[in-house]
């Protein structure tokens, strides 16, 4: 659906409308940015959303059970606390109304052009512009800052037979509510950080399910439970009891990076905590051989859950480990030989993140796309900018995304960074910024050198965080409190700036 | 690829608990054959059993059915979750008649079970026993009981039992104490844990790591099935209701060195049903499933070829 608003946003056919600055996305990142924008007068903006509605991630990912596996007291905006969170960790649809409400709230919906699916993005350097061409019309852009996501576009498998099977097949990230999974045979291919949630949602209304795994992961208890309403009274009364709790929960779960990325001893602990949660859910010896990784913990993605075991353990339920050799047109065939009558296959198979789509849409100064540019493998100076591509800055970009704590807080970083980049720019009158090629290595060694020897890396497993090269291109490898550091304000030293040709536009 | 079709079933029983059943093999194939498995054990007793199967099952000569008796494995204890007073092995008769129901409402029904397992198909015959003939082509009774487990009070313990506990039986007195000491004190791996379940279970021939596999199975159930059943398989007595069984092929097999049902229980049914084949086994325990997979896969095949040629006859 498209308000008049955004009519009157969208060019009109064949015509090219110019804005300062345009955001693709609208999801935590596209929001959190246009809320500092407008905190400081600046309107002259657009996001750039494919879809209808703002949220992003949060908005794609309904499948049954989709929640966050970080405190919403955490995951949300440090700018916009919500005292009516209904749990500790919330359900996806109460972050997607929270996201909408901050949207309403902070006016920016009246930016956001819906059905605006962005098919390239060009830098003209005649003229110094982004050439953004969308589905919703052309955008001119002097600034283009890609929201984009990494969690966006959903991977899917590449299994024999898979075209040819006759049931429904569906990813986790694009649920069809329509289908009624009651009584089906179901499987599910994947056992990550969506798979975890899914399972158990549906495991009770299925016939039969049969869980598909490669690598089992590492799971913790989800210490889930119902905000009492006194509670909720007490955070409005005292919006700094609210702060002081996001304080404490950032604190506890900062502790990790230690046994991560400093020394993994202090990681032995969590994986005492995970072996007993499995010897005490699973009884069946083995299944609990199935579900116990080979990996240290912490190398993939932790994940919470009090229901995932027992739901793989239920009567009507079965883990394949043999791997998947053919679909057929209504069965799985796994490497052992035995086939499985399927009705529904649910592809939990994650999303494309260390080659980012959005990445071969975007095109620098010489024409080469990010993807092309970066095939060696992902480099940025402070996962933001990329020396070729002026005015250009990346949120969540490589190497910001955290496993252990809000990603909420690493965009929020990153925001602070942009916007001090654009008022330097204003300050000094620059019409474009760029990165250098100089400060763009220093920063991949710096992430090299922070990785080594973190459980990533050295944990013996093989991660949707590390490229086809084997670099950790995606983790933050270090304290999130670092990286807020690194980008409160704007590295000047490592960007080299044009001035305005005209003294008019410097304004 | 010849392929093998499984499915994993919960059948729903009456009273609102589920059975996890493992199927294996197509629908329309001549014969189904399911797997009863014994006390504190789960269907995984049988894996050996299956996996000698698979090339008859991938023929097509016959559908597999294993599941968990209520109360073990993966199956839960529906109306007897809170109170299992009233826990009988009719009661497993009853869901073994159910899960046919489900399972396989139509087609010849070849039945094997071991030691619970055994006497949950003869609480069958006893509750059913119209479908004995019509739909149940074959039994195999393996290390079981019809009754009279209880202890005769012969040796001055067996008395003392008696009076502390009468109508249980006297191997699993025993085997009470010894399985939860070394459940709070010895995981399976340990080599006193496995010297204890040997010598309970085993026979000379057995290898270690059936030992192991099988003092796993155990382990993995819990405390309460093997409290709730004790009774119940004290109180088991089907001497005198065995005649269904008369009107179907039955193969009974025991160990010599079976502690828990010793040879006399077979002998004594091998007497009440005088067409049934005898085959008392040297060197083997109470879990001749595991140490003699390939004797008890003969039988089961012996019976579902009769199934088969009954049918094809038919």
């Amino acid at each position: 659906m498209t308000s008049t608003l955004e009519t009157q946003l969208a060019p009109p056919p064949g015509a090219v409308r110019e804005v300062k600055i345009a955001i693709i996305g609208s999801g935590f990142a596209g929001i959190g940015m246009a809320v500092a924008l407008r905190e400081r007068g600046e309107q002259d903006f657009v996001l750039l959303e494919r879809a209808a509605d703002v949220g992003g991630t949060w908005r794609d990912n309904t499948y049954p059970g989709a929640a966050c596996d970080v405190q919403s007291n955490l995951y949300s905006f440090s700018f916009a606390p919500n005292p009516e969170w209904p749990r500790s960790y919330s359900g996806q649809p109460e972050i997607q109304a929270y996201l909408r409400g901050v949207a309403d709230r902070f006016d920016v919906r009246r930016h956001c052009v819906f059905g605006a699916d962005v098919l390239d993005a060009r830098w003209d350097d005649a003229a110094r512009r982004w050439q953004v061409r969308t589905t919703a019309g052309t955008f001119r852009a002097q600034v283009l800052v890609s929201a984009a996501g990494a969690l966006a576009d959903p991977t899917y498998p590449d299994i024999p037979g898979l075209d040819g099977f006759e049931g429904t097949v569906m990813h986790s990230a694009r649920w069809d509510h329509d289908h009624d999974l009651t009584g089906e045979a179901v499987a599910v291919i994947g056992t990550g950080a969506s798979a975890i949630q899914v399972v158990p949602a549906i495991q009770p209304v299925v016939g039969s399910l049969a869980v598909y795994q490669r690598t089992p992961a590492w799971v913790v208890p989800r210490t889930d439970r119902p905000v009492p309403r006194w509670r909720q009274r007490l955070y409005r009364a005292v919006p700094g009891l609210q702060k002081a709790i996001r304080g404490l929960l950032y604190l506890v779960r900062e502790f990790l990076v230690l046994g991560m990325a400093k020394n993994r001893l202090f990681l032995r602990p969590v994986g005492k905590l995970a072996r007993a949660h499995l010897h005490r859910q699973v009884r069946d010896p083995k299944l609990r051989k199935g579900l116990t990784p080979d990996y240290t913990i912490g190398c993939k993605r932790i994940l919470i859950s009090n229901d995932y075991f027992p739901a793989v353990a239920a009567p009507n339920a079965e883990l394949v480990t043999a791997g998947i050799a053919e679909v057929r047109a209504r069965s799985i065939v796994d490497r052992d030989g035995i086939e499985r009558p399927t009705g529904t296959i649910v592809l939990a198979t994650g999303f494309h993140v260390t080659d980012l789509p959005i990445a071969e849409k975007i095109c620098g100064r010489d024409g080469r796309s990010l993807a092309q540019v970066w095939d060696d493998g992902m480099v940025t100076n402070r996962g933001s900018t990329v020396a070729g591509f002026p005015n250009l800055f990346l949120l969540v970009g490589p190497n910001v995304g955290v496993g252990h704590t809000s990603m909420v807080y690493m965009i929020e970083s990153q925001v602070a960074y942009v916007d001090s980049a654009l008022q330097a720019m204003a300050a000094e009158g620059l019409e474009t910024l760029e990165t250098t090629p100089a400060a763009q290595q220093a920063y991949r060694e710096l992430i090299a050198r922070k990785s080594k020897g973190t459980v990533w890396l050295a944990g013996g497993c093989a991660s949707w965080y590390l490229d086809r090269h084997g670099h950790n291109t995606t983790l933050w490898p270090d304290f999130t409190f670092r990286f807020r550091r690194l980008t409160r304000t704007l590295d000047r030293e490592n960007y080299v700036g044009a001035p305005a040709r005209t003294s008019e536009v410097a304004a | 690829m010849t392929t093998i079709r499984k499915h994993t079933a919960a059948v729903p029983l009456p009273d609102g608990a589920q059975l996890h059943a493992t199927v294996e093999g197509h629908d329309d194939a001549p014969v189904t054959l399911a797997l009863a498995h014994g006390w504190t054990l789960s269907q995984a007793a049988w894996d050996d059993v299956a996996l000698l199967l698979r090339p008859h099952v991938a023929a097509g000569e016959l559908r597999l059915v294993r599941y968990d008796q209520r109360g073990h494995g993966r199956s839960t204890w529906g109306r007897y979750a809170d109170d299992v007073a009233e826990l009988s092995i009719d009661q497993l008769g009853a869901d073994l008649g159910e899960l046919l129901d489900h399972v396989a409402p139509t087609g010849p029904v070849v039945l094997g079970g071991h030691s619970m397992g055994g006497m949950t198909i003869m609480c069958l015959a006893a509750a059913r026993p119209e479908l004995f003939g019509d739909r149940v082509r074959g039994t195999a009774l393996v290390a079981t009981s019809a009754g009279d487990l209880a202890p005769r009070g012969e040796t001055l313990l067996e008395r003392l039992q008696l009076r502390l506990a009468p109508g249980t039986v006297t191997a699993a007195i025993g085997a009470a104490r010894v399985l939860e000491g070394i459940r709070q004190a010895l995981p399976p791996s340990s080599r006193r844990h496995q010297k204890i379940v040997r010598d309970l279970l085993y026979g000379a021939d057995a290898t270690d790591e059936m030992v192991l596999t099988g003092a796993e199975i155990m382990h993995a159930t819990t405390v309460r099935a093997f409290a709730a059943f004790y009774p119940a398989l004290g109180e088991h007595d089907k001497r005198e209701e065995l005649s269904a069984l008369r009107e179907v092929p039955v193969e009974i097999l025991v160990g010599d060195s079976d502690k828990l049902t010793p040879e006399r229980h077979s002998r004594q049914l091998a007497e009440q049903l005088p067409g049934a084949r005898l085959a008392v086994v040297e060197r083997t325990g109470h879990m001749l499933p595991q140490e003699r997979a390939e004797l008890a896969v003969a039988a089961l095949t012996r019976l579902v070829g009769e199934a088969a040629a009954d049918r094809a006859a038919a």
